[in-house]
């Protein structure tokens, strides 16, 4: 029973998207420098994510993999259309600063390549739990590198000001996102070897990430 | 003669897509993992940027600007069919490089670098009509794709090292490419 809610919550606790996985890294080192564009590009991946890979599980699974893998590109595009339409009313001025990262986010590879392997092996009620908590991974990682990156490179929370006596303004530039991820991701593991049991193997878990 | 060429070498690096807006990170990290990785990603990735920018350049023509939102389903339609093109040429062409190289082109075909690379390539078309041209199109869609082999031939040279014994367990592979990664993007914004 621990070990299958413990599966469900993997997207938070063991195998989070961005920081365990490296997936759906660039809007995070590109956009993740202010709250507010991490709130439109939350909302846009939050949605497009789990309509996508929802409405994705009722797709064949005796189908190729390559027409599979295309069909998800195809309803992730689809669904990108409205979601799109909506950020337009609701976040204009921030969708004009995410640029061509929200576009991005609906072929991102949780969707596209990550259903097959992940999400499609389990029950859609076990697969709906997995997803929401995989989105909450992200959404977290997301919020706290933005407040991290717009508290110390701008010097404010949200768009006020925080009394903050020395900025780093190069971390609200590309190479400030890339190190700053590095550190978290490096920082995850470690508290996540020291939360489990077994220790050391969490490290090693994904020490290759590349070898993926 | 000599600064002409740094000149180019550092407008090549300052311009790319991974170094300066992280596209295509992930599968950066797969490629530079061996050299096999490196060849077949590289080069599957250059075909799907060139190509790709070559359609983005039809869609962009035909598409009216009051219908942008469904530029992303016709870019990913187009590179959809050059993905079932590619690997139907592969299959029957030659059956034994299909084997080895399909992984290639699974992992590029929706690539963050290639999508990236068509968005990049229509927001500044956008910007600049002279830019809007086939020939535009399809050298920045190469430069791209070249672009990605100069990133994953920099983080080849030190892959060893970052995945070694010596980096501390936490921060060995992933963590460790992403802070050097970070280093070499600075480099490059400084030399901007």
């Amino acid at each position: 029973m621990n070990e299958r809610r413990e599966s469900v919550l993997a997207g938070i606790t063991a195998d989070n998207a961005v920081l365990s996985g490296l997936m759906v890294i660039s809007p995070v080192i590109i956009c993740g420098d202010t709250i507010k564009n991490a709130q439109a590009l939350i909302w846009a991946f939050s949605i497009i994510t789990f309509l996508s890979v929802l409405i994705s599980s009722f797709v064949p699974k005796g189908l190729p993999y390559t027409v599979k893998v295309i069909t998800y590109a195809l309803i992730s595009s689809t669904v990108y259309v409205p979601v799109r339409a909506a950020a337009d009313i609701f976040y204009p001025d921030a969708i004009q600063r995410i640029g061509i990262y929200f576009p991005l986010l609906a072929v991102n590879s949780l969707i596209v390549f990550q259903t097959e392997a992940k999400f499609f092996r389990m029950g859609r009620l076990r697969m709906t739990a997995s997803l929401f908590f995989y989105i909450l991974g992200f959404d977290a990682v997301m919020l706290i590198t933005a407040l991290v990156r717009e508290l110390l490179a701008y010097g404010t929370i949200n768009s006020r000001i925080a009394d903050v006596d020395m900025l780093i303004s190069g971390l609200k530039e590309p190479f400030g996102g890339f190190i700053l991820l590095g550190l978290m991701c490096g920082l995850y593991r470690k508290l996540r070897s020291v939360m489990s049991r077994g220790g050391s193997s969490a490290e090693e878990g994904d020490a290759n990430v590349s070898g993926k | 003669m000599q600064m002409y060429l740094v000149n180019d070498i550092i407008a090549f690096l300052a311009a790319n897509m991974i170094l300066s807006q992280a596209l295509g990170t992930s599968s950066l990290f797969i490629a530079a993992h061996s050299r096999k990785n490196l060849v077949g990603t590289a080069f599957c990735i250059l075909l799907f940027t060139t190509f790709g920018t070559a359609c983005a350049y039809i869609i962009d023509s035909a598409l009216p600007a009051s219908a942008a939102e469904f530029r992303l389903l016709l870019y990913t339609a187009a590179v959809s069919v050059f993905y079932i093109v590619l690997l139907t040429l592969l299959y029957s062409a030659m059956p034994q490089a299909h084997e080895k190289f399909r992984r290639y082109i699974h992992l590029s075909a929706f690539n963050c670098a290639v999508m990236g690379t068509l968005f990049t390539m229509s927001e500044k078309a956008d910007g600049d009509s002279s830019l809007r041209s086939f020939g535009e199109y399809v050298r920045f869609g190469a430069e791209a794709g070249l672009g990605f082999i100069a990133a994953a031939l920099i983080l080849t040279a030190a892959y060893r090292k970052l995945n070694s014994n010596r980096v501390p367990k936490s921060f060995r592979g992933g963590p460790a490419m992403l802070i050097y990664l970070g280093i070499i993007s600075m480099a490059v914004w400084s030399l901007k």
